[in-house]
């Protein structure tokens, strides 16, 4: 095929802009523009693949090496594929934009733009690419710079942090590994397609089910799903906020990919399985999330925790399973980066005011008074968080509840649509803390804040897809057909 | 041969656990490092039983199965870049806080 390079070029720029962006370490300003040149660039480029891939209605595949489809490393372009990547890497160009504006010290080291910019690379890499022992290198790679990042943040318990996440994820790692292992043993083939059919023309491997709960557990931790949150958290609260942003709009994105491929194409008939425990853990990661976020002390733990609430909505979703619950689940996720991202950045921007960067609540209280601007953003987030309309988040809530209805799933609705409450609680309760209520005496904004450049352009998009939000459902629509038919990415990666 | 290695990776990996499982952070990234090792040898065995010969040789018999090896490469490589990553957070956490028991580094809790 031709068009081959669209699939590559998203993976390839990132990395090759990383390798030399290393050499301007000197020049400061000019790494951070070349970073976000080089992050645009991709981003046109995945949005090129998105609407080519759309367009045609078939997935455009690179045989890495040109060796024919089982034997070498496949990159398939496939329409969740390059949704995915292209939701990543808008959050990946945001985030840059927001580091550019940003005060932290941590934006100064000559690594930073790099290491984001490497990020981008094990985000699109995990979702464009055919070949699940790839899929684990690119996880590793976007692991070690999200760790790494994290570790330099101005935050003092930033290392500390990244050790929570970087020790469970790499266990996490291990197992996904263990998981290669027991699907090579029994199936022949890393390929995802050409595993997919085997499996469905053999589902009786003995260590297929161990395969399955190792593949399920990994993702969870990588998605922080409920009982293996814990380190979420902390590492929100601590990463530098432009990082934060990053990982809790588009990195926790990289398990609930893992779900919706392991229910769509790895193993579709041991899906029913599979889904039922995706409703299980979503519905204890709403509720444990929802309360959380209420009782939290910390703005960022607050989105965190939020994030826990949201990623199970989005796990109900693929829980429920139909078409339309995919659409819905397909519009959350995106909708839901775009939110979270720029609640991040806003709390971010609050937080950069005070003297140690703390957004606990003790320290922001009352700070938001003298930035109206910001505070009119945050509620507009915080109301595309809980669905109100005129923002994105009502459609993904009412594309939620539309197919909950239709999949006639009432009891885990009932305790999605209660939960939802929650969402406003916890919203208003921050934007009250931090832009309505009076500052404490002896607090006063002490540093020059964040430039708001990103979080605006976010909130613009929140608004502009609650308004005009067909092309989204439409490519959402088009998404979850393709998903329905596993054999459609089967016949296009292996060409039979 | 083939049990050998079965119960090799059944220690390495209970041993793991077993460290991973201790107060001690020195002693709990130890456990992850060898639980990463079990994972490593358990892929390694994936395909080393398949056949006599080495993957290059020209020899008639059948030949081992090469692509267990290059992953395991893989892995080993990220693995040793994963391990260094974390004893230089663990250094930077010990000086700070000189302790090496799990329940005193609590700054988080605040």
């Amino acid at each position: 095929m031709m068009d081959t390079y669209l699939v590559t070029l998203p993976i390839l720029i990132p990395f090759a802009a990383a390798a030399l962006g290393l050499l301007l370490r000197n020049k400061h300003t000019l790494q951070g523009l070349w970073s976000l040149g080089a992050a645009l660039v991709s981003f046109a480029i995945t949005g090129v693949l998105l609407w080519r891939v759309w367009q045609a209605g078939e997935a455009i595949v690179f045989q890495g090496g040109a060796w024919p489809a089982p034997f070498g490393i496949s990159l398939v372009g496939d329409l969740l594929g390059a949704f995915m990547s292209f939701m990543a890497q808008l959050i990946l160009v945001m985030g840059i934009i927001y580091a550019l504006g940003s005060r932290d010290e941590t934006i100064g080291y000559p690594t930073f733009y790099p290491l984001v910019l490497m990020m981008g690379v094990g985000l699109t890499g995990v979702m464009l690419t055919g070949d699940i022992f790839n899929m684990y290198v690119f996880i590793e790679l976007l692991l070690v710079s999200g760790a790494v990042l994290t570790a330099i943040s101005d935050n003092r318990s930033g290392p500390e942090a990244a050790y929570k996440y970087f020790y469970l994820s790499l266990l996490a790692s291990w197992f996904l590994l263990f998981a290669i292992g027991s699907l090579y043993v029994e199936y022949g083939t890393l390929n995802m397609a050409d595993l997919a059919a085997r499996v469905a023309a053999e589902p009786n491997a003995p260590l297929l089910p161990v395969a399955i709960v190792l593949l399920f557990a990994a993702f969870m931790v990588k998605s922080a799903v409920f009982p293996f949150h814990f380190w979420q958290p902390d590492l929100y609260m601590a990463a530098p906020t432009a990082v934060a942003a990053i990982l809790s709009a588009a990195v926790s994105k990289v398990g609930v990919y893992g779900f919706l491929r392991m229910t769509t194409l790895l193993f579709v008939e041991q899906a029913d399985m599979i889904r039922t425990a995706l409703i299980v853990f979503g519905i204890l990661g709403i509720l444990y999330g929802g309360f959380s976020a209420i009782g939290t002390k910390n703005a960022k733990r607050m989105l965190a925790y939020s994030s826990m609430a949201q990623i199970g909505f989005i796990l109900v979703a693929i829980g429920w399973g139909t078409t339309g619950a995919l659409v819905a689940a397909l519009v959350f996720i995106f909708n839901h980066a775009l939110i979270k991202s720029a609640l991040m950045m806003l709390t971010g921007v609050v937080a950069s005011h005070t003297e140690n960067r703390s957004a606990a609540f003790r320290s922001v209280t009352g700070l938001g008074r003298s930035m109206p601007y910001a505070g009119g953003l945050f509620l507009l987030g915080g109301l595309a968080l809980s669905g109100i309309p005129p923002t994105n988040g009502f459609f993904s809530k009412m594309l939620l509840f539309g197919s909950g209805i239709a999949a006639e799933e009432y009891v885990s609705l009932a305790i999605v649509g209660v939960a939802s409450v929650l969402t406003l609680v916890y919203t208003t309760t921050a934007f009250m803390r931090i832009w309505w209520q009076a500052p404490e005496a002896d607090k006063s904004a002490s540093r020059l804040p964040d430039r708001i450049q990103a979080p605006t352009l976010l909130i613009a998009l929140v608004l502009a897809l609650g308004i005009w939000a067909e092309p989204l459902i439409a490519l959402a629509q088009a998404t979850a057909n393709w998903l329905g038919d596993p054999t459609l990415y089967i016949s296009a990666v292996l060409g039979a | 041969m083939q049990l050998l290695t079965a119960i090799t990776i059944g220690a390495l990996f209970g041993i793991g656990v077993f460290q991973l499982l201790r107060r001690n952070i020195l002693r709990s990234a130890i456990g992850l490092i060898i639980i990463g090792n079990a994972v490593n040898l358990f892929l390694l065995s994936t395909g080393v039983y398949e056949g006599a010969a080495a993957a290059y040789s020209t020899a008639t018999e059948q030949r081992s199965d090469a692509l267990p090896q290059a992953l395991v490469l893989t892995a080993i490589v990220i693995g040793m870049g994963a391990v260094a990553f974390v004893l230089a957070l663990l250094i930077v956490i010990s000086t700070r806080y000189h302790t090496a028991d799990m329940d005193e580094v609590d700054e988080l809790k605040h």
